[in-house]
């Protein structure tokens, strides 16, 4: 009886390794994949790749995260602003599937109000002051919900220097802020490959663009 | 051994073979290839995406029951069981008709909102026009349709009355929208701009579930919940208000206390008349927002305003001989709001508002005194049939008592009515495609006062006519009761019937819009009387029309940092109403009217600058010195008006504006006194602002915990 059930245990571990390696061969390709595409076609391609993986699997929140972090480029390589809106607006409707999975989270809270930062760039004239306000609310939550969340900080930072330059006056903060997102870059523990870990780069970037240029000064 | 060979051989190739290669081709009704499409076998992790031509192929070592799923943004989703065969797949996708895509009726409307990627106008563009002072009405007189009548500040649209044009907020009626005003001096709207999300200016063909405005709704939708925690604080030089605004998880407050003293500003600037009590006003606001679910949202909102003022108005033909004059209004305004999703395709919104205002007005010993007590009760529900398909269903009651007591020296006379509206109304919107959409309206009501039952149509279509192009038509019946003072010398007196037929056209670039609209708008059983205080002398057969054309060109991307727009209307209109001894154009119509309005950001200075042109042509007047009636004209009216907005720093801007910089002397029209003189002569003169510049300035400062945030989006 204990040797069935050894058995059936251990048959039962292995299919779910079975599963999960094809899980993770699927997001280890497509995430890169995500970073990297350098045409709209090549995006659409990996988007939509990542969301059937995030269909078929049913209770993952990565691959509906990545696939709106697609829509957020794809954003981007768009010059029209009802195309960005439109990008912008699916990123949103993906991040709401993830929501659902996993409500509350750090890094889905952060991305939101990566898209919010995105919309002011349609129209900064206009759309400033209620989304920069909606992009602060959502890093600020981010940070709450997990203080360690490098990428927070780092996006933070990017709306702190954003306003501030807006304003014409000193950095609003944001190489304090990049500080602090190196330093928890630098301790993340990436025990998860399929886990969020980008945004190192671009902090480093950030803060020799920003904070070393103006001690040079 | 060889057939073991062979056996081995076959269950390879056969294992294979359960590999199989899905491919097809994905197009869209009119068969032209799709690019994107995410084609997939539902549940698993096989698909793939289609190239320019529309082409997919994978393959799948699934086998059984297999779904195949076509899914792209702004279409339809296909499902298709895949039998066991290897021929190609044709796919066709039915494009959804969404808002995104859609063709918008825009003959008559104006619309303005924060979201729309189609829109003529922001909400913030009516806090930054200079000259409008951030008020609705002032901001909206710059856009063609408008007639200035700048001794009243209302919205007078396409040759109607200002009382032509009603309010609504969340989709209830305001009764006595504007701030009450000496006699020839601008009132202004009660509702802050800050206070709204959008707003849809309609100068024409309104949706059947608005009613009661012959001319004009202007369609207001407050801000839902806010995002950020904040206080508020502006010193100017008529008066300081503090906001608060809370922000909660679900739900955010907002507390506004104003007050507004012109004392000291009407000590520096001259004014024409001499005032015992400057306006005085205290105002509070409170907006109490909730989302009672995911869609579901539940809002309050109420204004409580005290005013008053008193200043000497000289006799016309004694100018040494001054009367008293005295404003004073007590209003308070009520609206709560609700509205939620019901399953897929319903939508339901509910409201409700109460107003109680008291106003009272004296010149020497005469005196009105004028009580209402406003109710509107309404539902509406919107049903989605499917993309193309939606119906609007509702019904309203609109409930005004209304107490007026007129005094003089020889002693008080008191009049009274009770209205009761009740209203229902339907509307159809269908899209054959998403360029060419259809709306059918109907709407009845039905008054307590005159026992009259009215069915009106409204009738609207669009058609895309390019990539960035399109024309729409409309057409409509509004009926609207008679002015107040009629109905309370009267009460059963009809309501007054207007017909429009509006022809629009509509290109809207990246950073550019263009719009020309012409209108015909045709009055019937207006008011006539010999006598307003005589009900005997009514008749109910009065008539006229308006027509003409409006054009509007606005351009943000030529000019660095620059915003300007242009606005011209040029009005034909007759009316035999009231007293008129035939057909004339009324004394608040003008021919031609313009705007220019440009807002540039100085980056150097970090200021916005703004400068506002209008200029309209002469209005009749009557003067009892001619033979004939209306027979003069005033001069052209022009007005230049600059503001500029200074940002000092993160949380402090300093905002000033002039109205009229150049201090022209803009008459109105013509007064004259009742009785001639010696000579037979009567004695008259021009009807002028009290001052002819106004001069504002004020600084504004924000409280955050959030450092980014200031009041710059509000000035």
């Amino acid at each position: 009886m204990r040797k069935n059930l050894f058995i059936i245990i251990g048959i039962l571990c292995a299919s779910a390794v079975f599963a999960n390696g094809q899980y993770e061969k699927v997001m280890g390709k497509n995430i890169p994949a995500m970073f990297t595409a350098e045409t709209p076609e090549a995006l659409q391609n990996v988007i939509n790749q990542l969301n059937r993986v995030g269909e078929a699997e049913g209770d993952r929140w990565e691959p509906y995260y990545y696939a709106a972090f697609g829509y957020i480029r794809m954003s981007d390589m768009h010059e029209g602003g009802e195309d960005k809106d439109k990008y912008l607006d699916l990123a949103l409707e993906t991040l709401e599937k993830a929501d659902l999975i996993k409500p509350e989270d750090s890094e889905l809270v952060a991305l939101r109000g990566y898209v919010h930062m995105m919309r002011v760039v349609v129209d900064p004239a206009t759309r400033g002051m209620k989304y920069s306000g909606m992009a602060f609310a959502s890093f600020q939550k981010a940070v709450e919900l997990n203080p360690k969340n490098p990428r927070a900080h780092y996006l933070l930072a990017r709306m702190q220097y954003g306003t501030a330059r807006f304003m014409g006056n000193g950095d609003g903060g944001a190489c304090e802020t990049l500080a602090r997102a190196k330093e928890l870059f630098t301790s993340e523990q990436s025990n998860n490959p399929i886990s969020p870990s980008w945004g190192n780069e671009s902090n480093n970037e950030a803060i020799a663009y920003i904070c070393q240029q103006k001690e040079g000064e | 051994m060889r057939s073991v060979i062979y056996l081995i051989a076959f269950y390879i190739v056969s294992t294979s073979f359960a590999q199989q290669t899905i491919a097809g081709r994905v197009t869209d009704k009119s068969e032209e290839p799709l690019l994107g499409v995410n084609v997939y076998l539902k549940g698993t992790y096989d698909g793939a995406t289609t190239d320019i031509n529309g082409n997919f192929s994978f393959t799948t070592y699934e086998e059984d029951s297999l779904v195949l799923v076509a899914s792209f943004i702004g279409f339809h989703e296909v499902n298709l069981s895949l039998a066991d065969n290897n021929k190609l797949l044709e796919i066709s996708m039915r494009e959804k008709v969404s808002e995104l895509n859609a063709v918008v009726i825009t003959a008559g409307a104006f619309h303005a909102s924060e979201e729309g990627k189609r829109e003529v106008l922001k909400p913030l563009d009516i806090v930054t026009t200079a000259g409008a002072t951030a008020d609705v009405p002032g901001a909206l007189n710059t856009l063609p349709g408008t007639q200035t009548v700048g001794e009243t500040g209302r919205l007078f649209v396409r040759g109607g009355d200002g009382r032509e044009t009603k309010t609504f907020i969340d989709g209830m009626l305001v009764h006595n929208e504007y701030s009450p005003s000496a006699p020839n001096t601008p009132g202004r709207s009660r509702f802050s701009p800050f206070m709204f999300k959008g707003m849809s200016f309609s100068t024409g063909g309104y949706s059947a579930e608005y009613g009661q405005a012959l001319s004009s709704a202007l369609i207001m939708q407050s801000k839902d919940i806010a995002e950020n925690t904040r206080t508020d604080v502006s010193l100017m030089s008529v008066g300081v208000d503090i906001l608060t605004t809370r922000a909660f998880d679900k739900s955010s407050f907002a507390g506004k206390v104003q007050y507004t003293n012109l004392t000291p500003y009407f000590k520096l600037v001259d004014q024409k008349f001499r005032w015992d009590k400057a306006p005085e006003e205290y105002n509070a606001n409170l907006a109490y927002r909730v989302k009672t679910s995911s869609t579901g949202m539940l809002k309050f909102y109420t204004n409580a305003s005290k005013s008053d003022m008193e200043l000497y108005e000289s006799d016309i033909a004694n100018p040494e001989i001054e009367f008293p004059v005295r404003v004073q209004n007590e209003y308070a305004h009520f609206n709560a709001s609700y509205r939620e999703l019901v399953g897929e395709k319903w939508g339901v919104k509910a409201g409700t508002s109460f107003t109680k205002s008291q106003d009272f007005a004296s010149l020497d010993a005469e005196s009105r005194d004028q009580g209402l007590l406003g109710f509107h009760g309404k539902i509406v529900t919107d049903y989605q049939h499917s993309d193309r398909l939606a119906i609007l269903t509702g019904a309203e009651l609109i409930q005004r008592d209304v107490e007026q007591e007129l005094k003089d020296e020889t002693g008080a006379f008191q009049q009274v009515f009770k209205e009761q509206l009740t209203a229902a109304f339907l509307e159809m919107e269908w899209f054959a495609s998403s360029s060419l959409g259809f709306k059918a309206g109907m709407r009845a009501e039905h008054n307590t006062l005159t026992n009259q039952g009215k069915i009106t149509p409204r009738l609207s279509a669009a058609y895309r006519t390019g990539d960035k192009s399109q024309v729409s038509l409309a057409y409509g019946q509004f009926y609207q009761a008679p002015g107040m003072q009629i109905i309370l010398n009267h009460p059963e007196a009809s309501p007054e019937k207007a017909t429009h037929y509006i022809a629009n056209y509509q290109w809207l670039g990246e950073g550019q819009s263009f719009r020309v609209e012409a209108y015909e708008k045709r009055y019937e059983q207006l008011v006539r009387y010999d006598q307003i205080f005589d009900p005997s002398t009514y008749a109910f057969n009065g008539k006229g029309f308006a027509r003409g054309v409006d054009l509007f060109w606005r351009d943000n991307k030529s000019f660095k940092n620059t915003d300007y727009w242009v606005s011209y209307s040029y009005l034909d209109t007759e009316r035999e109403y009231q007293d008129y001894p035939g057909s004339f154009t009324p004394t608040f119509a003008s021919q031609h009217n313009f705007s220019f309005v440009v807002k540039k950001m100085v980056d150097e200075i970090k200021s916005q600058v703004g400068f506002t042109y209008a200029f309209a042509s002469g209005r009749t007047y009557d003067d009892p010195n001619e033979n004939g009636f209306l027979v003069g004209k005033t001069p052209v009216y022009h007005d230049l008006s600059l503001n500029i907005s200074y940002l000092y720093s993160n949380q402090v801007i300093i905002h000033a504006l002039v109205n009229n910089v150049l201090g022209v002397k803009n008459i109105f029209g013509y007064e004259f006194s009742d009785t001639p003189d010696d000579n037979g002569v009567y004695a008259g003169r021009p009807v002028t602002l009290p001052a002819p510049r106004f001069i504002f300035v004020g600084v504004f400062i924000t409280l955050s915990k959030n450092k980014g945030i200031n009041q710059l989006p509000n000035l």
